[in-house]
């Protein structure tokens, strides 16, 4: 009876673990159920021996090298789209002009796959760590800015009315009621621009480098280590899935009356 | 006066194609008068404009944006194929919700992209490795719209159809797709921009033709125009499909258009 009902609620966890566990079992297995093909076995790999690839790295530095190298990319692109995307978009938010001004190259940036800058950026500004810089930037910064005006044009009119009755400055209007209101706006954002920011770090890092998690995922790759590249991709999902839970956590702690939307990654 | 009032109501598209205007105009002058322009590292819009011309006349461009549609295509039509279905069984059951969410969510949520070395060099440098890209790309926005959907799915029109003794069947296909597609469509959209990464990345990676390898190799043999021709061609393919998906969006569903964040 209290089996059952331990069951019956963590019954979530026990099918999402569990179902994590038996495609990790079944991945393990493969050797023994199946001889693979001389070529097919070239590419393939174990759970097993990726956890041991993972050790190995860990243990001569490799790891802590290239993970220094994309966090610094990573960081510094992030923090620029955010110095350049949030104010642009309380700007264009409040401005029609403005708006007006810039919707044309931003509809079209933002509908294009800014990775295709990638070849330009590494012209301009070489293989050094500026231009992956600079493609992360281009990867965060349009949805930020875009979440950003959204989250102002939504501000409620009244509020906006009553401030200004009062006889409020633009700059108290905007820290009244105009920053407050775009927060969870801002925040979905910034969780967008998250998964774009990594996007930027991993391909920025496959081209025309020699450092970087990037570089050892596309250098692996060329030299048949599988499990190798394994360990980058996991190490990216790991990434991507605590600073995703970090966002939401905030999200929802700022946010909690909006209404759930898809996911939107 | 009619003047005045026309410019009133169209502001925003004035307004837009006087920026877009200027800004070409003053990149043009700039690079011709006050910084003669270096070919290797500078282009202007009148010598983009010319590489165009060229680059639509010729075959080149045409062969490269069929083999990148090609596999665009294939992978798209395979990840609506298993992503819808995936997505309708993962909203009706509870237990292959259960079991498959935080798997799909932790796989969605990751730069999957950084696979493609490994799909390339697995599947080829051809069609199947960058429609491989593709799929994986773009299936999770098919899943996860296709399972909010479901989910919010009005439970009286189930109820009524079971009342009236409708099967499994009727319910999927009389009361959830429907309801399901607005979702679906906007999950299109999201699965446009991530198969166009998918496509651009394998193409930059290893290919042979393709619209993203001829960007790269321009850049590689320092042909600025027709790189240029190249991202605006692709900028062009992407807001066309983007603002087709945005139009069907609001046919299907007019009440979801207001409340959407890009």
């Amino acid at each position: 009876m209290k089996a059952d009902k331990f069951f019956a609620e963590h019954e979530s966890f026990i099918f999402g673990t569990g179902f994590i566990l038996l495609l990790l079992v079944l991945w393990e297995s493969v050797p023994l159920w199946y001889t693979l093909p001389k070529g097919m076995a070239l590419f393939f790999t174990t759970p097993s021996k990726i956890a041991v690839a993972f050790y190995e790295l860990l243990r001569n530095g490799e790891i802590e090298k290239h993970f220094y190298v994309s966090a610094i990319a990573f960081l510094a692109g992030f923090g620029l789209s955010v110095v350049v995307g949030l104010p642009l978009g309380l700007l264009m938010g409040r401005s029609r002009t403005l708006e007006d001004l810039l919707d044309p190259y931003i509809t079209a940036a933002n509908a294009t796959p800014r990775i295709v800058f990638l070849p330009l950026l590494i012209l301009w500004f070489g293989i050094g760590i500026w231009s992956k810089i600079l493609i992360v930037f281009a990867g965060a910064v349009f949805p930020l800015l875009i979440n950003t005006y959204v989250g102002v044009k939504n501000v409620n009119r009244v509020l906006v009315n009553v401030v200004r009755s009062f006889g409020a400055s633009e700059w108290q209007l905007m820290k009244i009621v105009v920053l407050p209101n775009s927060v969870p706006y801002i925040i979905a954002g910034l969780r967008l621009a998250i998964g774009r920011a990594i996007l930027g770090v991993v391909v920025g890092e496959f081209f025309g480098s020699s450092q970087g998690l990037g570089y050892m995922i596309a250098s692996a790759a060329t030299n048949y280590k599988v499990d190798v590249v394994f360990v980058g991709v996991g190490i990216f999902m790991a990434l991507s899935v605590i600073l995703t839970l970090a966002v939401k956590q905030l999200e929802s702690r700022l946010a909690s009356w909006r209404p759930e939307t898809a996911k939107t990654f | 006066m009619t003047l005045k009032t026309h410019f009133a109501e169209h502001r925003r598209f004035w307004i837009g194609l006087g920026s877009v205007v200027f800004f070409l105009c003053a990149w043009e002058l700039i690079l011709t008068y006050v910084f003669p322009v270096n070919p290797f590292f500078f282009t202007k819009p009148s010598l983009i404009a010319a590489a165009f011309r060229e680059q639509v006349q010729g075959a080149k461009l045409w062969h490269d944006l069929a083999i990148s549609s090609q596999a665009f295509i294939w992978g798209f039509s395979f990840a609506v194929i298993v992503g819808i279905p995936v997505g309708l069984v993962m909203g009706w059951r509870r237990r292959v919700e259960y079991s498959l969410d935080p798997f799909l969510t932790a796989l969605y949520a990751s730069p999957l992209i950084a696979l493609a070395p490994l799909f390339i060099i697995v599947f080829g440098v051809g069609v199947l490795g960058k429609a491989a890209l593709v799929f994986l790309l773009s299936v999770f926005p098919f899943i996860f719209n296709t399972f909010a959907g479901v989910k919010s799915t009005d439970s009286l029109l189930i109820n009524v159809i079971r009342s009236f003794g409708g099967r499994e069947k009727d319910l999927y296909l009389k009361v959830i797709l429907p309801s399901t597609i607005p979702y679906i469509i906007a999950g299109a959209r999201l699965a446009i921009g991530r198969g166009l990464v998918g496509i651009i990345v394998g193409e930059f990676y290893a290919a042979s033709e393709g619209i993203g390898f001829a960007i790269s190799q321009a850049g590689d043999t320092y042909r600025l125009p027709e790189m240029f021709v190249g991202i605006i061609i692709l900028s062009l393919i992407a807001v066309v499909l983007t603002e087709i998906m945005r139009k069907l969006e609001i046919t299907a569903a007019p009440w979801r258009a207001s409340d959407e964040v890009r």
